[in-house]
């Protein structure tokens, strides 16, 4: 098995199983940088996420962050989710619908003390634009509004690596810009590894630094857009760029 | 008006409520989270006494129980006197027919918690209490409050089981639903009457404050 | 609110649980043929000796099973002495206990029942074959003694075959009575201990069957092993004047006397 540089920095994924998900996995993403992975439904896209979230276990392979190990099957190690710097955007935001939006936010700030998580909440909300909106449910909110509370509390986090999936896909277009420009001002102020799992061509060609193409849980190609358009390394990339739907 | 058979009555209820309700919040979780082969069968096991008739669970605790089986007479050395014909007999025999009216409940209300919810609470690292305590007890309570309920008012009418492992001895294993029928034996349609209207009255009230405390919850958690 | 509810049902559970009873309150079961004459003898006992008792009345067979089975009884009122003697030899008992009552069956009819309440029994006769009696009670011959002996005058009266079809079984005697009176049924064979309560005489008619028909119903009474000083006064109570003065009123033949 090729072990990927045990960077001091940034993101290294190396994921290896023939079953129950097949995968075939390398990837490093450095900080500041925005890796986009994209591929059909059922390419292993969502499942290297969760692997990388600490939600689910392969069979081999290591991960490391920033110099420490999360993962490491020849060494047996697995450091679990909820002690992994995360944050991570699920595609159903899966906000706790019982609690306020500043309760949600307030939820991933276990380490600060008591009394300073409610201030450190609001000023995370306003940086998302969600003025007025502390108190509201979830179910009070819009798609929008509750996507935002959700990048929230995945930054709620500092989180050393931030994973976004498919965050946009159940938004309409003009709060799907506006999302986008939004996450392109946080990257610009928190210098972390991003990984953002998407359908979309526009969110690759808008957002991404490098993409990486996977089908059946193997990589296909990665690279920038330009070049894996310009360059496909087999049919298969091709037809499967060519699938992706363009918002423009 | 048999006083002690409606203060044993809803003893039973609340000591049945306080066993089986912790139990079943276990078990219900465990069930609608696991994946493991012959859930089905566990599943249909603890369904059983819905369908089993109360005698036949009954016959059974009686020879599990009884001075004659091994368990009766472990029981007996360790306790000095038997189970069945005494109110902790009642009480497991009682938790025994509840198993599907609590954890069926609890169980639907686990599985109706998004999975994606525990895995935001994992990556917001809370810690596996804090979780149980403020994500998911707070989803699931209307459907726990709903076992709680059906399984105190399905005590305070249970006859059957009752009947068959309690014997009818007053102050032990009278409850109301046996006294009714004492009473209707007796000729005493009138001390029957007021027992019956007070075991409706109790049913009703009990079974209302559960809509009442569910919609509101519904309503808050919407 | 959850933390609440789940304390205060903690709390009562526990104090719920250590209950059982310290003081000498014995369990006393009783055939139900004896509902209302132990009732108002323990009534007097209970008013003289400032003790009281639990009484428990049902089917003789089903407390001999309960017995067997470890219930906590201290005394046992049988309406049939085999039981007793059977509990006796399997060494259940303080000894083979004392006849305390000879009871008696009678036929009883509810008002308005096309059915006349005749001890020969040679209108039910006629009721089976006119189509009159279409449901008649007894007790469960198999645990109560009554059904037993109603079979056996039943059957001394040719009427068994044809009535077998139309039985409600009562699983006591006066469960029978409860359904021979209650206007499902069109008569029953019933104890006379039973109809002569108040409760249950105004509800319908009755007449007593010929005692040579079926086998006597000795009723024997015995102290269990566990039996504490409240039962042992019960027990000798039960065979004292007073006692048997009601149980007299209620229509039964006492040892050493005759009807």
């Amino acid at each position: 098995m090729r072990e990927p540089d045990a960077q001091p920095f940034g993101l290294s994924v190396a994921l290896r199983q023939d079953a129950p998900i097949p995968l075939d996995v390398d990837l490093s993403v450095a900080p500041g940088e925005l890796m986009a992975l994209v591929g059909p439904s059922g390419s292993g896209k969502t499942t290297t996420l969760r692997a990388i979230a600490g939600l689910y276990r392969p069979l081999h392979g290591r991960i490391a962050c920033n110099g420490s190990v999360w993962f490491d099957s020849t060494a047996g190690s697995f450091v679990p989710a909820r002690q992994r710097r995360i944050g991570l955007v699920f595609q159903s935001y899966a906000l706790f619908p019982h609690l306020t939006a500043i309760e949600n936010v307030m939820e991933a700030l276990g380490d600060l003390p008591a009394d300073q998580r409610r201030d450190h909440a609001r000023t995370l909300l306003e940086r998302m634009h969600l003025h007025d909106m502390d108190d509201r449910k979830p179910a009070q909110m819009s798609g929008g509004q509750q996507q935002r509370v959700s990048v929230a509390r995945a930054l709620a986090r500092r989180p050393d690596v931030l994973l976004l999936d498919e965050p946009f896909s159940a938004v309409d277009r003009v709060t799907r810009r506006r999302l986008r420009r939004e996450l392109a001002e946080i990257r610009r102020d928190l210098p972390m590894p991003v990984i953002l799992v998407t359908h979309d061509l526009d969110d690759v060609t808008r957002l991404a630094d490098r993409v990486c193409v996977m089908d059946r849980g193997a990589i296909l190609q990665r690279g920038t857009l330009d070049d894996v358009m310009r360059q496909p390394a087999n049919a298969k990339v091709a037809e499967l760029l060519d699938l992706l739907p363009d918002e423009a | 008006m048999d006083w002690d058979a409606l203060w044993l009555t809803l003893r039973l209820g609340v000591v049945t409520v306080a066993i089986l309700i912790p139990l079943a919040m276990i078990v219900g979780r465990w069930l609608a989270l696991t994946h493991i082969r012959g859930k089905g069968l566990l599943e249909a096991t603890l369904a059983l006494p819905l369908v089993l008739p109360p005698t036949v669970v009954g016959f059974y605790l009686l020879v599990a129980f009884g001075s004659g089986s091994w368990f009766g007479q472990t029981y007996q050395k360790l306790f000095g006197h038997a189970l069945v014909f005494t109110f902790e007999g009642l009480v497991v025999a009682s938790v025994i027919v509840n198993i599907p009216f609590a954890v069926q409940p609890v169980q639907r209300a686990f599985e109706s918690i998004p999975p994606d919810l525990r895995d935001a609470a994992a990556t917001c690292g809370m810690s596996w209490w804090r979780m149980i305590r403020k994500i998911e007890l707070p989803l699931a309570w209307p459907g726990i409050l709903t076992g709680l309920v059906l399984t105190f008012a399905h005590t305070l009418g249970e006859f059957g089981v009752v009947l068959m492992v309690g014997g009818s001895i007053p102050g032990e294993t009278k409850t109301v639903a046996i006294a009714i029928y004492d009473r209707v034996q007796a000729f005493d349609d009138v001390g029957a009457g007021r027992m019956a209207l007070l075991l409706l009255a109790i049913s009703l009230v009990t079974i209302a404050l559960s809509y009442i405390f569910t919609q509101r919850l519904g309503r808050r958690y919407a | 609110m959850l933390r609440r509810v789940f304390l205060s049902a903690v709390v009562l559970a526990l104090t719920a649980l250590p209950v059982r009873a310290q003081q000498d309150v014995p369990v006393i079961v009783a055939a139900s043929d004896l509902q209302f004459a132990v009732a108002e003898i323990a009534e007097n006992f209970t008013k003289q000796t400032r003790r009281d008792l639990k009484l428990t009345f049902g089917s003789s067979g089903n407390f001999a099973r309960q017995i067997q089975q470890g219930a906590p009884f201290q005394m046992y009122l049988s309406a049939d002495e085999q039981f007793v003697f059977n509990l006796a030899g399997k060494g259940l008992t303080l000894d083979r206990g004392t006849l305390y009552a000879i009871g008696r069956i009678v036929i009883m009819v509810p008002h308005g029942s096309p059915l006349k309440a005749d001890g020969t029994l040679a209108d039910l006769k006629a009721g089976l074959a006119d189509g009159r009696v279409t449901k008649f009670s007894i007790a469960n011959p198999e645990h109560a003694p009554y059904g037993a002996r109603a079979v056996e005058a039943l059957r001394h009266a040719g009427l068994w075959d044809a009535l077998k079809s139309r039985l409600v079984l009562g699983e006591n005697v006066s469960q029978a009575a409860q359904f021979a009176t209650s206007g499902g049924a069109q008569g029953g064979i019933i104890a006379y201990s039973l109809v002569l309560s108040p409760a249950v005489s105004k509800l319908g008619n009755y007449a007593l069957i010929d005692d040579r028909w079926h086998e006597p119903l000795r009723q024997q009474m015995v102290l269990l092993k566990n039996a504490g000083e409240t039962a042992r006064l019960f027990y000798a109570y039960m065979q004292s004047p007073p006692a048997r003065a009601i149980m007299r009123k209620y229509g039964f033949v006492l040892p050493g006397e005759s009807s």
